[in-house]
């Protein structure tokens, strides 16, 4: 996502977020089987659980939070996590069975590279689609509504 | 148009506290407009709210203290002419600063008559520990207590007492001034002295 007024395109980032890096992605997911509301909160609380336990292997100092969204025709959920995977939540409102749904991912770390985020969370990401017999597909970024 | 910062480290539960809040302030016939930015390139936060039927403008690409000042100085013009909420509720990152956010805004404040409320900063009482390890950290959450006119010790009800003790000791040292209360957003507790303090303002 690009800023939208020129001076910020000459900002300096604040010395204080040295350290915490961030990645995110979105894409849509595909499944021949059809996902019922229960399966796609465990997928949900699944990716969180896996990018934490990524993480951790990877030596992040603090997992600042990992959040997911998604949305699709029926209904939405949201999960995030501050790296605790007994606290890991889910939460948003239930719909039909589905074959496919947008995903979003953003994870935010203390204690590694931007690289490394973008590893963590691509990995996880492909370990629970493949978990749960799903597969991803590009997704257009969307730009923030500005009117 | 009026403000009211809810900052705080990442995780600290800024969501679902504005979620709750803005809730109950249209609830009571507020109309209430949220400004969220997300560090993380796709902005997940206002999606979340919107989906909750909230007015949310949503800024990604950076933080609203440093990198995208100056979109957010736009996004609050825009939403002062064209929805003219009575009230803004600004989430910021939870790597924003507080104050640096103030001094963005401020050559629009003017222009647009904004006000600001006070700066509300919660504090995850289960990671207190954690913001002493690693220096950096202990900066930033410092500064943005610094900040703070109100200081909610969040989680408290997943927090053992004593390390809800050794927290409030910990924010009282860095900003004796503000006013320091308890908050849960499972149980409900504090939130009606979040609710009071941001319609104190508005009144």
């Amino acid at each position: 996502m690009k800023p939208k007024d020129a001076n910020d395109l000459l900002a300096p980032i604040s010395p204080l977020h040295e350290g915490i890096n961030s990645y995110g992605l979105g894409c849509s997911v595909t499944s021949k089987k059809a996902v019922t509301a229960e399966a796609l909160r465990k997928f949900a609380a699944e990716l969180m659980i896996t990018v934490i336990q990524f993480c951790v292997e990877s030596g992040a100092k603090d997992i600042g939070h990992i959040k997911a969204f998604i949305d699709h025709d029926t209904g939405f959920l949201h999960a995030n996590t501050v790296g605790d995977p007994a606290d890991v939540t889910v939460e948003g409102r239930d719909g039909q069975p589905l074959y496919s749904f947008n995903l979003v991912i953003n994870s935010v770390l203390y204690g590694l590279g931007k690289e490394a985020v973008k590893d963590i969370t691509e990995r996880s990401l492909k370990s629970v689609l493949a978990k749960f017999g799903m597969k991803k597909k590009p997704y257009p970024k969307q730009q923030p509504e500005m009117t | 148009m009026k403000l009211v910062q809810i900052a705080g480290y990442l995780g600290s539960g800024k969501t679902t506290l504005i979620l709750a809040l803005s809730k109950k302030l249209a609830e009571e016939g507020q109309k209430v407009a949220i400004l969220v930015n997300d560090v993380g390139e796709v902005p997940i936060d206002g999606k979340v709210m919107q989906e909750y039927g909230l007015e949310v403008k949503d800024i990604g690409g950076g933080c609203i203290c440093c990198q995208v000042a100056g979109t957010m100085r736009k996004t609050l013009g825009l939403l002062a002419k064209n929805y003219e909420p009575d009230i803004t509720i600004i989430e910021p990152t939870g790597i924003a600063v507080p104050n640096a956010i103030k001094e963005a805004v401020g050559p629009e404040a003017a222009k647009f008559q904004i006000t600001f409320g006070p700066t509300i900063v919660l504090f995850d009482t289960t990671r207190a520990e954690k913001f002493l390890t690693y220096d950096p950290l202990i900066r930033l959450v410092s500064t943005q207590l610094k900040d703070a006119d109100i200081i909610a010790l969040n989680k408290v009800d997943a927090a053992p007492e004593d390390k809800i003790e050794y927290s409030k000791e910990f924010v009282q040292g860095i900003n004796p001034d503000a006013k320091i209360m308890k908050l849960s957003s499972r149980t409900g507790q504090g939130f009606e002295i979040i609710v009071k303090a941001v319609r104190d303002f508005t009144a």
